[in-house]
């Protein structure tokens, strides 16, 4: 059985600002898969993930995406979001004044109105977010406040996954989750992670170093660097690059 | 239209203190302002107030209408009820409150007393209410009352609604005043001053939502007098109206008084809103605060003039005012003039404007977690507004401010 590709990017360029960061990218993700990119600092990887969810500043030049068969760039943000794409920030801003729950539930239920489905009632919703939420270690009270208000790298990067666990992506892109956590708290969001492996659900993983790799198994690794994917493998790879580094393959690059 | 003192026909009256505050009112009434005038540099009431909007308002015959607002409230309240600009006296007085309509009050020479006790010249829409006196409340709060005031405001029709309204608080007295404006798109024109009286300790919670029909103006002038230890404290949330000022004028008369003002408006169209503020600190150790924020869409207007006075010997004062606005469209515009006048030395006073859109960050945050960008939108507009009214400690009313 052959699984559904669900993101399949093609020679893609694109922009940061004025900048061409993303020269010549391609990258097929099937169905269930695990894919980590990874790459020096700077080589472009978060651009990526900003081009594919939408961020304005970011645009493609040339190429295409196809996401569940439908042209991504067609897609406004939030039909990207509701379509089952979800990014999982880098540095998840603080929104004073929307209550964290507020928000999550307006996001379900654009969701489930957008795939026709009726919008949740208060009592499950809260069912559904204690539960997950206590899987994540995160209490109640954090749950009370306004979006990230005070929150510290970990707490945020929790409060992501539990975004991502109530919204069930069919594609989670996870940009440098494990930035700003300590060890207990990246085995807090890996393992949320890893719940979400359901077979089905593909990720698409950017980090630099192999510390996330190692809680969260992926399928094929590449290498990233000037713009474009210069090398693909197994999860060997991403120790290979632990322990020689990226020089190699950016020399190679500038050959 | 009503322009110059000329134009104003002052009635007869039996009572002899309303024909003097008449009279006083229409001689210090100079003209209608203009441009000209600072204190409305950035509000053309002309281009606004039109004739239909001076013609008496004939009597209303939708009281009992006017009385469901109160079932609307889901807590208990004292309901006075302004019906195309008539009080209706179908009120029953409860214990610690004295509550007359102001003609009645008038009768004795205490009342008067309480009356016009700023220079009207420089209020023409305060001298032109005195000039037109008839309608409004003598409130004299004795005992602190066991739920909130509520003033309930309706226009139906046409015309001037002019209303005069004192309210004096005894020594020792907390009490919470909630009015509420609302109207239908008729052109009509609401001028309302309130003459407030804080006395030695008491603390008066001062809250207004105003929603007047979109062709209506709104002018308000609110005065207090707060004594020692005494505090003022509004919560102001204005939407409606064509054109609509809320002027808030605070005499700070004793040590230790002190007077806060949390103020938002929300307005699209072609409407203006206007926010005036001027605050005298004549004693020592007395404080202000002013916040004000304005969520300004399509061609609409915020204007806002805060004046902070610290008289020579008031040493210790702490004064602030900060205005915040946000843009949404190219059409917007706002207008902020902040005046600081201190003639001490040994003060704490600052002042900030703030103007910008919605920040693209929170927005695309939002929208990329499926929201739609209007909602999105709103969500941020709401959450830009609310803290405004974060600190209504009375949830009743934090409710209605929250739901309005």
């Amino acid at each position: 059985m052959t699984n559904k590709t669900i993101l399949d990017i093609k020679n893609l360029y694109a922009n940061a600002g004025d900048k061409e960061i993303i020269k010549g990218l391609n990258l097929t993700i099937n169905e269930g898969e695990v894919h980590a990119i990874m790459g020096p600092n700077g080589g472009g990887k978060s651009t990526l993930a900003n081009v594919l969810s939408g961020k304005p500043g970011y645009t493609p030049t040339s190429g295409s995406v196809t996401f569940k068969g439908k042209d991504l760039f067609s897609l406004d943000v939030e039909e990207r979001a509701n379509e089952g794409l979800f990014l999982l920030m880098q540095y998840p801003i603080e929104i004073e004044g929307v209550a964290f729950i507020t928000f999550l539930k307006h996001a379900l239920n654009a969701k489930r109105t957008y795939e026709g489905q009726k919008e949740i009632d208060m009592p499950s919703f809260m069912r559904l977010v204690r539960d997950e939420a206590n899987r994540l270690f995160i209490n109640s009270d954090m749950l009370k406040r306004a979006i990230n208000a005070g929150f510290s790298g970990g707490e945020k990067k929790k409060m992501e996954t539990l975004q991502m666990a109530i919204l069930q992506p069919t594609l989670a892109i996870l940009d440098e989750a494990d930035s700003g956590l300590d060890i207990d708290a990246l085995k807090i969001v890996s393992g949320g992670i890893n719940n979400l492996r359901d077979g089905k659900r593909a990720f698409l993983i950017i980090t630099h170093h192999q510390d996330l790799l190692e809680q969260i198994e992926p399928d094929f690794v590449h290498v990233f660097a000037g713009g474009r994917i210069v090398k693909s493998g197994d999860k060997n790879l991403a120790l290979q690059l632990e322990a020689e580094g990226y020089a190699d393959f950016i020399k190679g690059e500038k050959c | 239209m009503l322009k110059l003192p000329n134009d104003i026909i002052v009635k007869e009256t039996d009572i002899p203190s309303l024909g003097a505050l008449r009279q006083k009112g229409k001689a210090a009434f100079l003209s209608l302002p203009s441009l000209k005038d600072e204190a409305f540099k950035y509000t053309p009431v002309q281009n606004v107030l039109t004739d239909e909007m001076f013609q008496p308002s004939s009597c209303c015959n939708h009281f009992k209408e006017c009385a469901c607002e109160k079932n609307k409230l889901d807590f208990e309240a004292h309901c006075f009820f302004f019906c195309d600009g008539t009080l209706h006296e179908h009120f029953h007085l409860t214990e610690g409150m004295e509550a007359l309509p102001l003609s009645e009050a008038l009768k004795n020479h205490e009342a008067a007393g309480h009356i016009n006790k700023f220079d009207a010249t420089k209020h023409p829409f305060a001298a032109l209410n005195l000039a037109c006196l008839e309608q409004g409340l003598f409130l004299r709060i004795e005992k602190t009352p066991s739920k909130p005031i509520m003033f309930f405001y309706q226009a139906k029709q046409q015309g001037l609604k002019n209303i005069y309204n004192v309210i004096l608080l005894e020594k020792g007295v907390s009490a919470e005043i909630v009015e509420i404006f609302e109207g239908q798109n008729e052109a009509y024109f609401t001028n309302v001053v309130n003459e407030i009286f804080v006395a030695k300790d008491a603390s008066l919670k001062h809250y207004k939502l105003q929603n007047e029909g979109l062709s209506a103006a709104h002018i308000a002038f609110n005065r207090a007098e707060v004594k020692s230890n005494g505090c003022y404290e509004s919560y102001v949330f204005q939407k409606g109206g064509k054109l609509s000022r809320h002027e808030l004028e605070i005499c700070l008369l004793q040590e230790s008084a002190s007077a806060f003002l949390n103020a938002a408006y929300k307005i699209k169209g072609d409407t203006l809103v206007d926010t005036t503020t001027n605050i005298a600190h004549l004693k020592p150790f007395t404080t202000s605060e002013q916040t004000i924020k304005g969520v300004i869409d399509e061609n609409a207007r915020g204007v806002f003039q805060g004046k902070i006075c610290v008289a020579k010997n008031a040493v210790h004062t702490k004064g602030y005012q900060l205005h915040k606005a946000l843009l949404l469209s190219d059409g917007a515009s706002v207008d902020v003039k902040p005046e600081l006048e201190i003639f001490a030395d040994d003060v704490k006073c600052s002042h900030g404007a703030t103007c910008g859109d919605l920040s693209k960050d929170e927005l695309f945050y939002l929208r990329s977690r499926g929201i739609c960008e209007n909602k999105a939108r709103e969500m941020l507009t709401n959450a830009f507004l609310k803290t405004v009214f974060e600190d209504i400690s009375n949830p009743n009313i934090k409710n209605l401010f929250e739901n309005f």
